[in-house]
């Protein structure tokens, strides 16, 4: 059990409340908006500048496991009556994403903010919005988990 | 001006020989990617740092705290890939526990001055 890996992952969070009190340091559109405990952060993501999401805000919920940073936590968007997940062709309507890094591609290296930015430049470079093909099969039978599932992942530069 | 030097004690800094050039010792690199602790200290399952908890290269040249990149190592997850670059992880053993004290030169004496007029 990696719990003193715990101290990696507060030095994240006072990394991120640092940066984002700074404008010149902070990572536009990516805002940090609860992080209670070291199991659940919340995040803001929107697109700046020209994209299909233009003025469209998502939430982030990202969940850590025990493991961190030795497993990738779970990261999902927030779909609630308030906020939506967006339509991406690797985004689930249940929240879900299918990314790489969040699974086979992640690495101890990488952080949270790391995950943020991926995210969001999956987002930017999204040409057409559209649903992942087999989404309501996948809604119907997903685990509440994202990371027990086996995604297949597509072309990451969609 | 006399100075008698009543007494004196050096310090000396150890690190790690990295094989960077740069000598700054708190440059972002002597960072260990996987805890994110400098190198100087141990990693967050060592109390002490030093030889007990030794640095490992990759034949990539990345460094990390051994425990940490053995941690990762051992997880399926790793596929035996470097965290940083993704080769497959091959070390350089030679490399294991070397470390030069190379500060040796930046000791420091200080000296207590007796000065007239001046009590104890
Ligand atoms: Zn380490
Ligand atoms: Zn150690
Ligand atoms: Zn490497």
């Amino acid at each position: 059990m990696s719990v003193v890996y715990s101290r990696r992952l507060k030095k994240e969070l006072q990394e991120i409340q640092i940066e984002q009190a700074d404008p010149t340091k902070r990572a536009a559109g990516i805002q940090l908006l609860q992080a209670d405990d070291l199991k659940i952060w919340f995040f803001s993501i929107e697109v700046l500048g020209e994209s299909l999401y233009k003025n469209e805000v998502f939430h982030l919920m990202v969940r850590f496991d025990p493991e961190y940073p030795f497993k990738s936590p779970a990261v999902q968007f927030v779909v609630s009556d308030k906020v939506k997940p967006p339509v991406h062709p690797h985004v689930y309507t249940n929240g879900h994403i299918c990314a790489s890094i969040l699974g086979d591609d992640w690495s101890p290296t990488l952080s949270v903010m790391a995950i943020c930015i991926t995210i969001q430049s999956m987002l930017a470079s999204c040409k057409k919005k559209e649903l992942p093909e087999g989404n309501d099969d996948y809604v119907r039978t997903a685990p509440d988990n994202p990371k027990k599932t086996r995604f297949v992942y597509h072309d990451d530069t969609v | 001006m006399k100075i008698t030097v009543k007494r004196w004690h050096a310090i000396a800094q150890w690190q790690w020989d990295t094989g960077k050039t740069d000598d700054n010792g708190d440059a972002e690199e002597d960072v260990c990617g996987i805890c994110r602790i400098p190198f100087e200290g141990c990693c967050p399952t060592c109390k002490v740092p030093g030889d007990d908890c030794p640095l490992i290269w990759g034949e990539c040249s990345h460094v990390f705290h051994m425990h940490c990149l053995l941690k990762w190592i051992g997880t399926a997850a790793s596929k035996q890939q470097c965290p940083m670059d993704r080769r497959p992880w091959g070390e350089t053993i030679a490399h294991l526990s070397v470390h030069t004290p190379r500060n040796l030169d930046r000791i420091s004496i200080s000296s207590d001055r007796r000065e007239k007029g001046r009590r104890e």
